[in-house]
């Protein structure tokens, strides 16, 4: 799953031991906090402290955690549903390297498990190792995703699937020059034959088998789940602290919100940068030029670097950008804008965001048909 | 000439016949979601869409043949589209795109 601005797409988001207090304000969702003075750090509270009991589950974060339950289930559509005979198929395509044109990239090459399932570069290498327009997104949790690719130009996994195999300036392989070459490796007939026995080896059972096991990458359960259950001691106190700021002052959850940290939308963040993003497919709306599909948290602390066009290198650097509140111009969302984080809360933050990070385990690169 | 003023008059009638059968139907956008998830309009229908939220929306299809897009709908607008053929489409928020609205146009 590449986003490099070209494959087209026809159509074309507490109270803690080191001094955080919070208060929680009756009958609303909302909730205010403060810091007080702790190991010589001290910041002047946002609203007046109503409520600190030490130790005691507290109302309020109880009802922020709700929010982050993890699904029970993976979604699958109805009209590609799972089997275990397209995740192999699918697996065995997505890293295969003879679904590009020169033979040398695959899926797995711009979303590498080892990277978190991007390429940790700040822009996608394409076919004869030129620079693409777009950092490569993780695929992590795309079961869960609307609509796909930094713009939302693919309305579904399926569609994506195909767009980077054909596209010339990343794996540059025609669809029809696909089929020939897959036919021609022994080994693929039976596969396809298992999963799809109608299609056989087609462009569409290509996509679903694709789809289908990018659908299994899911991220793991991180500390901050084994928090959210109860465990106290899963996080650290900065940690803890990140969070609240996270649904507070900072304003993350704007955008990042949900299980998976994520709207599915299209926001300006006021990122200084040409690209228009989402604007190029509804150039009427203002807020939309410069605007990318807010992508998910989880695993973020091992999917730098950061941003579309992978320009900050660090989720510190992240931070500062939303603290400053980026450039000011219309398309900016009207939820970023300078927030006046301290030293302490920034770094809090960031130990919130490092708490996202699961066991996710070993990948086993697939035997490949012959 | 007389004949003329006849039809002038019949087309009149018809044209107001037909504009009596032809409905609206309002739906609003509320918390980042159409207030219904399905429903079902008659071909000549008009959709009246009203933005309940504080955030601007937009409203849009892709259905082959029925595409269309509204472009920035601002907080406490109204914007409305005439659907005419008959099939099912899903609409969505191209800003929102969890906004989804699966309309099915019957004849």
């Amino acid at each position: 799953m590449h986003d490099a601005q070209s494959y087209r797409s026809p159509t074309s988001k507490a109270a803690t031991s080191r001094g955080l207090c919070l208060a929680a304000v009756a009958g609303a969702a909302t909730v205010a906090i403060a810091t007080v003075v702790t190991n010589g750090l001290a910041a002047p509270a946002e609203k007046p402290i109503m409520v600190a009991i030490i130790g005691a589950p507290d109302p309020a974060i109880m009802s922020l955690k709700h929010k982050y339950e993890r699904p029970t289930a993976i979604p699958f559509p109805r009209d590609n549903p799972y089997t275990a005979t397209k995740v192999d198929l699918g697996k065995k395509l997505f890293f295969d390297t003879r679904l590009s044109a020169a033979n040398v990239l695959s899926c797995a090459s711009c979303h590498n498990p080892a990277y978190s399932w991007g390429d940790g570069q700040p822009r996608g290498i394409g076919h004869g190792m030129k620079p693409l327009g777009r950092r490569s997104p993780s695929i992590v949790n795309a079961a869960y995703g609307e609509i796909f690719m930094w713009d939302g130009r693919a309305a579904s996994l399926e569609e994506q699937a195909l767009g980077p195999i054909k596209t010339d300036v990343e794996m540059n392989l025609p669809i029809d020059q696909l089929i020939e070459r897959l036919n021609g490796i022994p080994e693929y007939g039976p596969l396809f034959q298992a999963a799809f026995p109608r299609e056989g080896i087609a462009p569409e059972a290509i996509a679903k088998a694709i789809a289908t096991y990018e659908r299994t990458v899911v991220s793991g359960r991180a500390p901050f789940d084994a928090w959210l259950n109860g465990n106290d001691k899963a996080i650290s106190a900065s940690a803890k602290n990140g969070f609240v700021l996270f649904n507070t002052k900072a304003h993350c959850t704007a955008c990042h919100s949900g299980w998976n940290f994520t709207d599915d939308s299209f926001h300006d963040v006021g990122l200084s940068d040409e690209d228009i993003g989402r604007g190029k497919f509804l150039p009427d709306v203002p807020k939309m030029q410069h605007a990318f599909k807010t992508p998910g948290l989880r695993e973020i602390a091992r999917r730098s670097p950061y941003m579309h066009n992978g320009s900050l290198p660090t989720l510190k650097a992240v931070v500062d950008l939303y603290d400053r509140g980026g450039v000011d111009r219309p398309s900016r969302s009207d939820d970023i804008k300078p927030l006046n984080l301290t030293d302490q809360e920034k770094t809090d933050l960031v130990a919130f965001l490092n708490t996202l990070t699961s066991d996710m385990g070993p990948t086993t690169i697939p035997i490949l048909p012959r | 000439m007389k004949a003329i003023i006849a039809a002038l008059v019949a087309g009149c009638i018809c044209g107001g016949v037909v504009a009596a059968f032809a409905a609206e139907q309002t739906l609003s956008q509320k918390g980042k979601a159409f207030s219904q998830n399905a429903m079902t309009v008659k071909k000549g229908d008009t959709l009246v869409f009203q933005n309940d939220d504080d955030v601007v929306h937009n409203v849009m299809s892709s259905a082959p043949g029925s595409e269309f897009n509204l472009g920035a709908q601002q907080p406490g607008s109204k914007v409305s589209q005439v659907f005419s053929k008959s099939g099912e489409l899903l609409v969505i928020c191209a800003i929102h795109p969890r906004m989804k609205l699966t309309l099915t146009v019957v004849d």
